[in-house]
């Protein structure tokens, strides 16, 4: 009775809610107006242009003064506004749009009212607050139902409330649940990026529990290998690569940085936490070695190595590259235009690009060759030596802690060559050293030297020893503030008291006098012994540190240190360090986008679109991008996972939430699923992950009724489940778990499957593609050498980027390209003789189990017969042509000689048809 | 919503769209998105509704021979005099400027000027001087439009090349070719319409990379296809050893027949479009192999293009090659010579880039000529900027480099509805800045797409909120080039 009562007041308060919904409303700006003035005023009156003296892009602009001295909107005032009044103008000199087609009747008589009403701004549905929508009406009566024990209800979650309103506004309904071993294979590919095996099947089919399916969801979230299917996503995101992208395309080791990819989302770390550790790791109070890592995404960028080219051309490059990777990954808005003039359609400024620029322009790292600043990853013999010196440092002041930590983890700051200008007979040699003759010199600008006592320097003789270096304060006549003996041959001598000698470079630590502020420094070489066109002594790098505290002078720290500088890492990565304060670049507006054409200074800051407190540095960026104050992280990072999930965006344009990017197709679905992960979930990725696999939406069956396909051709309303080509990285794995060729090793670096000879041959370097040893030629694609001048092919066959930057999205296409690698590449044709090994069956029985093990579920009998056939048209062939026989299974890497040669030939181009019919290549 | 969401996908504007069928020019592509409309009750499903061309093209087919690493204008389309006369006299800097220099020469005392090793002289009625060097080139001197003002805004080659390619320095744009083919669509159904050749000369090299040929956000039907002078010509295109034709011909016979089935179970059109993709694929594993065949070509052709011609992987056997997948209708055929990039001992390597090139390059032109396509294709030689008129290190009277020169360069041009037998533009009397016509790189692009039939402030692609053409922001189509 209770219940019912209360059924009934549901339905009171339902009725009410469409009676008020009903009442007229006002024009929108955003949904009504906006595009209007989009398509046909924003060109000549936006943020590019603004003729007349007119912009519609800020309010404040468009009720402002025209160049005729008066606003051209005068709110409440149509009549007397010229924005309206010469929309019906008949002189071609004052009607608009200006020599263009009149907007039609409806659009003048909404711009008209929306003036009448005075003209109230509004902003892009993406800027505006995140907020949970309310289950859609309908879904309460459905509640109310279920509560008083009848069962109503197609939704398995509250998400379905919002796919099913939707469907019920397009005259579309849902479709059944999909069959078990198909919503098993859709599960298993899109949680774990591999399919299920045979027995995987079996299990879920004998399964008969109630909560069997959600048993699967939650088994599978946590295998390792959840972790490896999302960093694949995210790699395309991060533009990760093995390799540093301009002209050689010379490696670059940064694969732990994947691995961490990995590890977190294996870890369920919430997403506010991943990108603030990607982001800022390096601000981080007390930075792990893992937030150090984290910071490579944006070490991912391109680093150009080219003689004779200018470090900072393309470190401002690489700058540039994160602000817009930032945007177009973290808030789906296109930021790119903003480099070159204010946003043409969105209301961003010109000068906040720059601001925002500064968040990201005080990093160390220069467009070195070798990727400074790195984390130096030691052999734990050495580690034992930095962690000595960590405790040395311990209850020093923090400054002295800070300046010698980084120095002894990462060999920073460094000086590096390309600092210097004045060369008086030298150069810089190869980009990289600085290389002077007898007598010459060169100018190292304004180095911060207030409180460094210290020198470091890494040098190498190139003439005969020793070469002298004088560095005087100002000019070459200035006073000389050290002398110098570069004594680099007397190695083992060397090594101990005085500097160590690694690979040709010798490391040393000098004694300088403590000078004020920022100096000019002249770097003096003598060495009378070299020849004229000698150059004396090379210099890799320098350093300046803050004196060695007192009491640690008498231990062995100084001899400890330069140990740890000197010793060879056993793997570097990457990664982002900020200038100390000293070392701080100013960020200056580049005029139309050019690095050189320099204009005003600003500071760090975030557009005022957004209205929030002051964001000023980049751990306050990473932090507010991942708080509830920004509007676009959360609705932009489930948009993401809903397309892995369903084939296309409920935004399809992922990379652009903004004005200029397509609509939603159900804003109240991406809303509900934003506040999910963010607040709900806060910020978990299983826990949202699984919340979308729960629902009745995900479960539905793909197949669909003609007038339905009809109707929604491209499943934008979840009419169906989602039947999607899969990634080159799946179809790779899949036929790798197939064959049972599968390594599922995890982690490390990248490795080299087979790859056929001289695909590597058009960059100019001496890298080689070496086939990797043992399992690890049967790794997931995850870990396949990524070479940005020429990328696996299978990747870039099947739509994958270069990642010379970042790829929001991968439009799928189908080649004859496509079928010619899943026909022809030994890859697949050796996973096809694998399978075809693990059957003691033959013939039909084959088929039928192989197919039954593929896919889950008995093969259709003519399908089979069809099989059977070309089975034995090729067994007749094959045993008939024993020449041809042997020639087709030298191919493989395995040379165990068959029983049944022309058999196994036959029974592997059987599998080899398997993998290639359709349902192999699609989610079911 | 759906009428929104099909025409992003193929990304073309409304009167782009429905403009073809009044244009008639059927395009065709290898290859579709994975667009459910496009296959909807069109048996010819391959056909995109692109290929779509402004207005009338004067040419129709590209063959792109782009010498890269840059080679010298000074010894080979830029008589400089002067630079003899002046040679190891220090470049003034009222010419030089505000220019910027390498990192390799940035920190040269002096930058002596050099003339030519090489002499030149006069060619045809045009009275178009080249050097010596390029003899072959020369006697096709009224066929060709030299160039010689281009220029460029990077100074490097990546970018330089990138540039060039893509117009734009950085990043991961579309390709001229992938433009091509996105516009234009191919005429051949068995053959990409944008394929990529790849050499290697005797000189200094400079690599290549795929960002050249990329589809950047372009989908992926129009990116480069690299021919390989390998046994595979295309990657994965040769079945495998022991399955004979009539073996392929079964297996797609049946996987089409398994699709078939599967298509009546799920109605998914993309599964009857991939049937067709199976079939092309079997065309091409044809139509390819004959075409990379030259050993059947007649004897006057290989004494025409030399008889390197027959090696696989040369220039010259690229240069063949790209005229005869030209011919076939492939809309953009793109080869990268390397070797150009002499910083030193320029007089020999420059002799020996030029003895690979010259011959086959000349014979290309005279080639199409015969066969009546030249007024149809449009070729193009010439590197991704010049080199400078001052020498890079120790200057000898017989050896010398020459550093990277991004103001003014020479390149040439023939066929496809340029002005034969012209020359265009000029440069001071040191060669090292324009002093009428210049030619920028966009300039060049938005010509180049003016005699495809296309006005390249049309041919966008909407991505990141904003309409991308090859042109980026700037270009002028230069009528001084047309014929």
């Amino acid at each position: 009775m209770k219940k019912l009562f209360i059924f009934l007041g549901l339905c009171i308060a339902g009725m009410t809610a469409i009676y008020v919904s009903n009442k007229q409303q006002k024009v929108d700006y955003s949904t009504q107006v906006k595009p209007i003035l989009n398509k046909n005023c924003i060109s000549c009156h936006g943020g590019v242009k603004k003729q007349g003296g007119f912009s519609l892009l800020f309010q404040e602009e468009a009720l402002g003064k025209t160049k005729s001295g008066k606003p051209a909107i005068i709110p409440g005032h149509p009549e007397q506004s010229s924005f309206i009044q010469r929309l019906h103008s008949q002189d071609p000199e004052e009607k608009m749009p200006y020599q263009r087609p009149a907007l039609s009747e409806e659009e003048i008589d909404l711009l008209t009212t929306w003036v009448k009403e005075g003209a109230n701004w509004g902003e892009h549905w993406a800027y505006q607050p995140l907020e949970a929508p309310s289950i859609p009406a309908g879904s309460w009566f459905e509640k109310a139902l279920a509560f008083v024990g009848i069962p109503a209800s197609w939704a398995q979650n509250d998400l379905d409330y919002f796919v099913q309103a939707e469907q019920k506004n397009q005259g579309l309904t849902h479709t059944d649940q999909a069959e078990k071993a198909d919503l098993l294979r859709r599960l298993y590919l899109d949680i774990t990026g591999l399919p299920p095996t045979a027995a995987d099947y079996l299990a879920y089919e004998q399964d008969d529990s109630d909560d069997a399916y959600e048993k699967q969801v939650d088994k599978l979230l946590k295998s390792p290998h959840y972790g490896e299917k999302w960093a694949a996503m995210w790699m395309d995101l991060a533009r990760y690569a093995d390799t540093k992208g301009y002209e050689k395309d010379e490696a670059r080791s940064i694969w732990k940085y994947r691995d961490y990819v990995i590890a977190s989302f294996n870890q369920n770390k919430p997403y506010d936490q991943f990108i603030k550790e990607q982001l800022a790791g390096d601000l981080l109070p007390n930075p792990k070695e893992s937030d150090y890592i984290a910071t490579a995404f944006h070490r991912n960028t391109t680093n150009n190595d080219e003689g004779g080219t200018v470090d900072e051309e393309f470190r401002t490059a690489a700058i540039l590259d994160r602000v817009n990777t930032t945007w177009e990954v973290l808030q789906g808005t296109s930021f790119g235009c903003v480099q070159c003039h204010s946003h043409p359609y969105d209301p961003i400024r010109h000068e906040e690009y720059y601001k925002y620029m500064a968040f990201f322009n005080n990093s160390r790292d220069e467009d070195i060759p070798d990727d400074a600043p790195t984390y130096r990853h030691h052999a734990p013999a050495n580690e034992k030596t930095i962690a000595q010196l960590k405790s040395f440092l311990s209850n020093q002041p923090l400054a002295t802690q800070k300046a010698w930590g980084q120095m002894i983890r990462f060999v920073e700051p460094k000086i590096h060559p390309h600092w210097a200008d004045q060369f008086e007979n030298g150069a810089l040699a190869d980009n990289k050293y600085l290389a002077i003759r007898n007598k010459g010199s060169a100018r190292f600008m304004a180095v911060p030297m207030m409180g460094k006592t210290k020198l470091l320097i890494a040098c190498r003789n190139s003439g005969p020893a020793p070469t002298y270096l004088n560095i005087h304060q100002g000019t070459k006549t200035g006073p000389i503030i050290a002398r110098i003996k570069l004594d680099t041959t007397l190695q083992e001598k060397y090594a101990k008291p005085k500097g160590l000698f690694v690979k040709g470079w010798a490391y040393l630590f000098v004694d300088i006098p403590s000078l004020p502020g920022k100096q000019d420094l002249v770097w003096e070489f003598l060495n009378a012994k070299t020849k004229p066109e000698q150059t004396t002594a090379t210099i890799g790098f320098w350093a300046v540190l803050p004196e060695v505290p007192g009491q640690l002078k008498s231990t062995a720290f100084e001899k400890l240190a330069l140990q740890a500088i000197a010793t060879e890492p056993e793997i570097t990565t990457p990664v982002m360090l900020e200038n100390p304060a000293d070392y701080t670049r100013t960020t200056r507006v580049f005029t139309r986008g050019s690095w050189l054409n320099q204009a005003d200074a600003v500071q760090p800051g975030i557009p005022a679109l957004f209205k929030n407190t002051p964001v000023t540095n980049r751990l306050d960026l990473a932090n507010w991008i991942g708080s509830t104050n920004n509007p676009l992280t959360a609705r932009v990072a489930v948009n993401r996972f809903w397309e892995q999930l369903f084939g296309i965006g409920i935004v399809e344009t992922l990379e652009d939430l903004g004005s200029q990017g397509l609509a939603p197709v159900n804003q109240a679905l991406l809303d509900h699923l934003a506040y999910k992960f963010q607040v709900d979930f806060k910020y978990q990725p299983k826990a949202f992950l699984k919340y979308v696999v729960m629902s009745a939406s995900y479960q539905q069956s793909s197949l669909v009724d003609e007038s339905t396909r009809e109707k929604d051709p491209n499943n934008r309303y979840i009419t169906r489940g989602p039947r999607v080509r899969l990634s080159p990285e799946q179809l790779r794995d899949q036929i790798l778990v197939w064959s049972g060729l599968l390594s599922r090793k995890l982690g490390g670096p990248s490795v080299m499957p087979e790859q056929p000879d001289g695909v590597w041959n058009a960059p100019y370097s001496g890298m080689q593609w070496k086939k990797s040893d043992g399992e690890d030629q049967w790794r997931r694609s995850l870990y396949t050498y990524w070479r940005r001048s020429s990328p696996y092919p299978t990747m870039v066959t099947f739509d994958a980027g270069t990642r010379d930057i970042c790829l929001s999205r991968r439009i799928r296409t189908n080649t004859p390209m496509q079928a010619l690698n899943t026909l022809n590449d030994p890859v697949f044709l050796e996973a096809s003789q694998f399978f075809a090994r693990k059957y003691a069956l033959n013939g039909l029985e084959f088929i039928q189990k192989g197919y039954l093990d593929l896919l889950g579920r008995d093969i259709s009998s003519s399908k089979a017969e069809k099989l059977n056939a070309f089975y034995a048209q090729t067994l007749a062939y094959y045993q008939a042509h024993p020449k041809e026989t042997l020639a087709f299974l030298k191919l493989c890497s395995d040379n165990e000689k068959p029983g049944d040669a022309a058999n196994l030939v036959a029974k592997t181009l059987v599998a080899n048809a398997l993998f290639n019919i359709d349902e192999s290549m699609n989610k079911p | 919503m759906e009428n929104e969401f099909f025409k992003n996908r193929l990304n073309i504007t409304r009167r782009h769209f429905f403009g073809q069928a009044a244009a008639g020019i059927g395009g065709l592509a290898l290859g579709s998105l994975l667009v459910p409309e496009l296959f909807k009750g069109d048996a010819s499903a391959q056909s995109l509704p692109l290929g779509v061309a402004h207005f009338a093209p004067k040419a129709k087919r590209v063959i792109y021979l782009c010498q890269n690493g840059a080679p010298s204008q000074y010894e080979s389309f830029d008589y400089k005099p002067m630079l003899n006369k002046m040679a190891g006299q220090d470049l003034p800097d009222s010419i030089r400027g505000t220019q910027r220099l390498t990192g390799m020469t940035a920190s040269q005392d002096k930058f002596p000027l050099v003339g030519s090793y090489y002499n030149f002289k006069q060619h045809g009625k045009s009275g178009t001087y080249i050097s010596e060097i390029f003899p072959h080139i020369g006697s096709i001197a009224d066929d060709i439009c030299v160039i010689r003002t281009m220029s460029t805004d990077a100074i490097n080659h990546d970018p330089a090349l990138t540039f060039l390619q893509t117009g734009a320095q950085v990043g991961n744009r579309p390709s001229m070719g992938a433009w091509m083919s996105y516009g234009l669509g191919s005429e051949n159904k068995n053959l990409p319409a944008f394929c990529v050749l790849l050499s290697r000369g005797r000189g200094n090299g400079q690599g290549v990379y795929s960002k050249l040929w990329t589809n950047g956000f372009l989908d992926s039907t129009h990116q480069g296809v690299v021919f390989s002078s390998s046994e595979d010509p295309i990657l994965y295109l040769n079945d495998s050893d022991g399955i004979d034709k009539a073996g392929r011909r079964r297996m797609l016979d049946q996987l089409a027949e398994l699709n078939h089935e599967g298509f009546a179970e799920n109605k998914d059109p993309e599964v009857e479009a991939k049937v067709q993709q199976y079939e092309m694929a079997y065309r091409m594993q044809t139509a390819v192999p004959e075409l990379t065949d030259l050993s059947k070509e007649p004897d006057h052709i290989i004494k025409m293009y030399g008889p390197e011609c027959l090696v696989p992987g040369t220039y010259a056997a690229n240069v063949l090659l790209a005229r005869k997948l030209s011919e076939s209708g492939v809309r953009f055929v793109q080869i990268y010579h390397q070797g150009w990039d002499s910083h030193g001992n320029l007089p020999q390597e420059m002799a020996m880039q030029a003895q690979d090139v010259d011959r086959s390059s000349a014979a290309l032109i005279t080639d199409l000529k015969q066969r009546g396509l030249l007024d149809e294709t449009l070729v193009i030689w010439g590197g991704e900027f010049g080199r400078t008129n001052y020498c890079q290190g120790k200057y000898t009277v017989d050896n010398y480099g020459r550093d990277h020169h991004p103001r003014a360069y020479s390149i040439f041009m023939a066929g496809g509805g340029v002005k034969a037998g012209t020359v265009y533009g000029e440069t001071d009397e040191l060669g090292y800045n324009v002093v009428k016509d210049p030619v920028h790189i966009h300039d060049f692009h938005a010509t180049v797409q003016h005699l495809m039939g296309i006005n390249h402030e049309q041919l966008t692609y909407k991505h990141l909120g904003r309409r991308y053409r090859l042109t980026d922001i700037a270009g002028n189509v230069l009528p001084g080039l047309i014929a």
